[in-house]
């Protein structure tokens, strides 16, 4: 699929000093974040709103999330090349499983999680099956077909269940500490898409995911240097509708509530937004793609606030038009990259930095 | 209570028929699995409104530069969007046409609102009777028009030049460009047939429900209804629309409003696991 891939195949090499101090200051850097954000101060010199775009604690974790989903869908259709419109039947698979097990049976959140997981890889290896007859177009259709499917199951329970306004979630904890602050839910999270992310990348340069990516490149070739591909495919799909789960029961969570309408079409449709924009195939383009996508909308409610007396055609799409306008950038974005850099963000990143060590080595 | 199902079903699913249709045409030309084709129908009856209510012209005249502009709309949608990801992977295409659904939404409801808007035409919409089955006269006119541009449309491929160009292009790319067929202006055509299907689709469900972008989740019935119609074929799309009607409403009124969606995808589901290639289609054979 993308020939620009940016997980590298290189074999591991002893990791250089420069690369821990890199690390190391990431790692600060992303603790001090929450700390900036609930303050709105750096070391004590107090910060705008405008300054800090306009982006709280709420909308970061948000992101956060956004991520793992971000995450496993560029496992799947970057990384394996199956395409899924299905993604956010996963995400109701999970928040059901929660609502199964944390709301009704009173199970702790921990274990929810680990029951949304197992609930993902169960319901994507059926969601998979299709793949062992149609590929191609027929497949991605099957995923759409299952996605009304498990909605629908998703819609029935919550009626049967609870009612119109959604299911309720206990407030989550694990052990004696209670997820009830941002900055709490943030140092909960951020650890998990760090290790999601790691797991993903180490997969990626197994054995397992080699053979993956060469399925997604050559899949004939890769059949005949004797790799059972439909059972890798059925293990791609379990392990990314897992994640995807898991982020489904975080998500209701950390809303409290779920509704069947949450998880419709556009839902599915703005994972796969997420990895065209950031870039696919590639797991950090992923996170870009999330992050993009979650916190562009409170920059333009940002820029909203300030225009307020502005009049005629910026009044009209920044205040009246909010959600339209966010939406038609996300849009024309998508069409833009599409047209002009198939490999998004990060295969822009790709090239420069391509085009940056080419001048350093002439020089 | 049946006949009466089967018939607001046969009526819905001729105009699925005729979006399908659309949809049919340009895949089988330019080989794009247009998501957008929901949008199209959304912009037909936004079109609709722009010509009746806003700029008050006289309804032929109206529905001619509907029809025109749909056509317009295709055209550029080809030439700036589709030709530029020509030969690229699925993805990308399917993406292309999911994103520009997304900007076309966004650009109806800045232009028009995000409430739907009530669409009037002079077309006749009373309801007579015959025996006990209760007959709306917009139903049936959907139905009539949906055939009409049907059976033109079928002539128009078998016996024109044009359509026999259309349809020698679609066969075979290559082929067709080596006898000097003009291959982008086919497929521009194409797309603009596709558009204009809709559009007229659009006009119709505009007027029996409210015009909203809501109308895309109906718009894109006509997905359903082209796989289990059989993707390459003209006549698969419109009985899988029909099929799509029918047991739409057979679902909404024997087991519930709700799950008429849900009936239609496990159908969806079902064709895909044992006869991937639909009910019409042929099936595709696969070379090493």
């Amino acid at each position: 699929m993308t020939k620009h891939s940016s997980v590298s195949l290189k074999p591991a090499q002893p990791v250089s000093w420069q690369r821990w101090v890199w690390v190391a200051l990431a790692v600060v850097l992303l603790c001090y974040l929450p700390i900036v954000l609930t303050d709105r101060a750096i070391f004590g010199v107090r910060l705008s709103n405008m300054q800090l775009l306009n982006i709280g604690m709420s909308q970061v974790n948000l992101m956060l999330i956004a991520m793992l989903g971000a995450l496993s869908l560029n496992y799947l259709t970057g990384c394996a090349g199956l395409i899924s419109i299905g993604h956010a039947a996963f995400y109701a698979t999970g928040a059901m499983t929660a609502a199964i097990t944390g709301t009704q049976w009173g199970w702790p959140f921990p274990l929810v999680l680990a029951a949304a997981g197992l609930a993902g890889a169960l319901v994507g290896t059926l969601a998979g099956l299709p793949s062992l007859r149609v590929r191609g177009l027929y497949f991605v259709l099957s995923t759409l077909a299952v996605h009304y499917v498990v909605v629908y199951v998703f819609l029935e329970y919550q009626f049967k269940f609870f009612d119109v306004v959604g299911v309720p979630y206990n407030a989550a904890s694990i052990g004696p500490i209670a997820l009830n602050t941002p900055i709490r839910w943030y140092f909960f999270l951020l650890p998990l898409v760090a290790l999601v992310y790691w797991g993903l990348s180490n997969t990626l340069k197994s054995r397992e995911g080699r053979v993956m990516m060469a399925m997604r490149d050559h899949e004939l070739a890769t059949t005949s240097v004797g790799v059972d591909v439909r059972i890798l495919r059925l293990k791609a799909f379990a392990f990314s509708s897992s994640i995807a789960a898991m982020a489904g029961a975080l998500y209701a969570y950390f809303m409290s509530n779920a509704t069947s309408e949450a998880f419709g079409i556009n839902f599915a449709i703005q994972f796969i937004a997420m990895i065209i924009i950031g870039g696919m195939g590639s797991l950090g383009g992923a996170l870009v793609g999330a992050a993009l996508w979650l916190l562009l909308p409170s920059i333009i409610s940002g820029f909203a606030t300030q225009a307020g007396d502005a009049t005629g055609i910026v009044r009209l799409l920044l205040v009246e038009h909010k959600a339209q306008l966010v939406q038609m950038i996300f849009g024309v974005l998508i069409i833009v990259l599409l047209i002009f850099a198939p490999g998004g963000i990060a295969g822009i990143g790709h090239k420069l930095r391509h085009r940056w060590s080419a001048g350093k080595d002439a020089s | 209570m049946l006949a009466q199902v089967l018939f607001s079903g046969l009526a819905l699913g001729s105009i699925y028929g005729l979006v399908a249709l659309g949809f049919a045409v340009v895949f089988k030309a330019t080989e794009v699995f247009n998501f957008a084709q929901g949008m199209f129908v959304v912009c037909g009856a936004y079109l609709a409104i722009t010509g009746i209510s806003l700029l008050n012209l006289p309804f032929p005249l109206a529905m001619l530069s509907m029809v025109l502009a749909a056509a317009l709309l295709g055209v550029l949608i080809h030439m700036f969007l589709i030709q530029p990801v020509a030969g690229q992977p699925m993805l990308v295409v399917i993406m292309l046409t999911i994103a520009l659904s997304i900007v076309l939404r966004a650009a109806i409801e800045i232009i028009f609102g995000s409430q739907g808007r009530t669409l009037n035409t002079p077309l006749p919409s009373g309801v007579f009777k015959i025996g006990e089955l209760r007959i709306s006269q917009l139903h049936l006119t959907a139905a009539l028009v949906s055939w009409g541009c049907m059976a033109a449309f079928g002539a128009f491929f078998r016996f024109t030049s044009v359509g026999l160009l259309m349809r020698a292009t679609a066969d075979s790319h290559e082929a067709a460009v080596v006898s000097g067929v003009n291959v982008n202006m086919m497929n521009r055509l194409a797309w603009a047939i596709g558009v204009v299907l809709a559009a007229v689709g659009g006009l119709f469900l505009g007027q029996l429900q409210i015009a909203s972008t809501e109308l895309e989740t109906i718009g894109l019935l006509a997905l359903p209804a082209v796989v289990i119609g059989g993707m390459q074929s003209i006549p698969g799309a419109i009985v899988g629309g029909l099929l799509v009607g029918v047991i739409e409403q057979l679902a909404a009124s024997y087991i519930s409003p709700k799950s008429s969606d849900i009936v239609i995808y496990a159908l969806l589901l079902l064709i895909l696991m044992v006869r991937p290639w639909g009910l019409f289609g042929q099936r595709e054979l696969g070379r090493v």
